[in-house]
């Protein structure tokens, strides 16, 4: 499969991304392993320099571990940090915009949680 | 020094023509440098002079040595794919294993043979009966096969179709390359290798027009779509280059930072094609 690379983001920084997406969606699990930096250099055709510098941010960010000789693995705890993260970046940065955008709209929690679709979300949370 | 080529005032002419004119650059150790320029730009002579196979003005080391006068001792450390077919119509491909096995002391026969197994090359066809894409194989196999400190590769894969240039450099990056050897690649199709390099070298009219790492790059040149009022101001910092696309305009900005752009609009990385368009454009200025 070939990646599409958007163009306002280094590519280092969109494979960080896609990592983390992937911890996220519990694709990679605690303890898991990366795959291998030339694996990954041959199948995107990307220096291994650049997969390199996108697995050390994740390094940097406590989210993987180097292990000599082995390769990167899923440090234990990284989704549950990286839900944290996100739920913090969602409450301080978009939710105000969200809230702001609903009061100008002058909608009352009731009809946000009987519109249709939040109720469709809602039936399948239930499940 | 990790530098591996020197090259410091090179020139090569045929005549009145200069096909290298005064070229200055260095490339280090444990790089994937690309070279690009349109037809006649001189990048297939600077090879030659790289590779010892034409003599130059100037002064050039490759691993230390005159390429020129020490040919045959460079030869030992380096290997290339040249962008003519240089393997006889009627040799079988055992035969130009026999060869390469005899004349070069770095070359391992069973390394390559094991690399055309995953291939349909059959050691007992003759070059004349592979198609194209067999013959870079096959090519790829051989100096795959070669322990070079150096790997110079002329459009490599000029004429192949697509599933054989995505398969040729991903068994470069998975099977050769590592932080000893260095790459140095020529082509047309920039976009096909420009996230494998770690190094990239314009060259246009003999002349070196940009020399600088990927990562340099991606801080220096900056693309910027804007419209109205802030096209107005950022067109007031100089871009380098402008384009019209769907009412808006994209202008292209070198040495000014990302955080002094981002007011005016989206921002993004221009591709080494655009460029390479406005640096020659820029050149012909």
């Amino acid at each position: 499969m070939d990646p599409k690379w958007n163009e306002d983001q280094p590519i280092y920084r969109q494979l960080r991304d896609r990592v983390v997406a992937m911890i996220l969606e519990g694709v990679l699990a605690d303890g898991d392993a990366l795959p291998s930096v030339r694996n990954v250099a041959a199948e995107y055709r990307l220096n291994p320099l650049t997969v390199l510098k996108g697995y050390q941010e994740l390094v940097d960010e406590g989210l993987v571990e180097k292990k000599r000789g082995r390769g990167m693995f899923v440090n234990d705890g990284a989704r549950t940090q990286l839900l944290k993260d996100e739920r913090e970046r969602f409450l301080n940065k978009e939710w105000p915009k969200v809230r702001a955008t609903i009061e100008r709209l002058g909608l009352d929690p009731v009809q946000l949680l009987e519109s249709p679709v939040s109720k469709a979300a809602g039936d399948k949370n239930n499940d | 020094m990790t530098s591996l080529v020197t090259a410091s005032g090179v020139s090569k002419h045929f005549g009145a023509v200069r096909a290298v004119d005064n070229v200055s650059f260095d490339i280090e150790k444990g790089r994937i440098l690309g070279l690009i320029g349109p037809n006649g730009a001189g990048k297939t002579t600077l090879l030659k002079a790289l590779l010892g196979l034409t003599e130059c003005d100037g002064d050039l080391s490759v691993l230390g040595l005159d390429p020129f006068r020490q040919r045959k001792k460079l030869m030992q450390q380096i290997c290339f794919i040249a962008d003519v077919a240089v393997l006889p119509r009627w040799i079988k491909v055992s035969q130009a294993l026999d060869f390469v096995e005899a004349i070069h002391p770095n070359f391992t026969r069973s390394r390559a043979e094991e690399l055309l197994k995953q291939t349909k090359v059959q050691p007992g066809a003759k070059v004349k009966e592979l198609s194209k894409g067999m013959v870079t194989q096959l090519h790829l196999s051989i100096i795959m096969a070669i322990d070079a400190k150096l790997l110079v590769l002329d459009e490599p894969t000029l004429g192949l179709d697509i599933l054989f240039r995505k398969e040729f450099y991903a068994n470069l990056l998975n099977d050769y390359f590592d932080e000893e050897r260095t790459i140095l690649i020529t082509t047309h199709q920039v976009e096909e290798i420009e996230n494998l390099l770690t190094d990239i070298m314009f060259i246009n009219d003999g002349k070196i027009l940009l020399d600088s790492t990927m990562d340099e790059l991606g801080e220096t040149y900056i693309e910027v779509m804007t419209s109205g009022e802030n096209a107005q101001k950022a067109r007031g910092l100089g871009p380098v280059a402008e384009a019209e696309m769907f009412g808006k305009s994209v202008m292209l900005f070198e040495g000014v930072s990302r955080e002094h752009l981002e007011g005016f609009g989206e921002i993004r990385i221009p591709s080494v094609a655009d460029l390479f368009v406005a640096k020659i454009k820029e050149a012909r200025r």
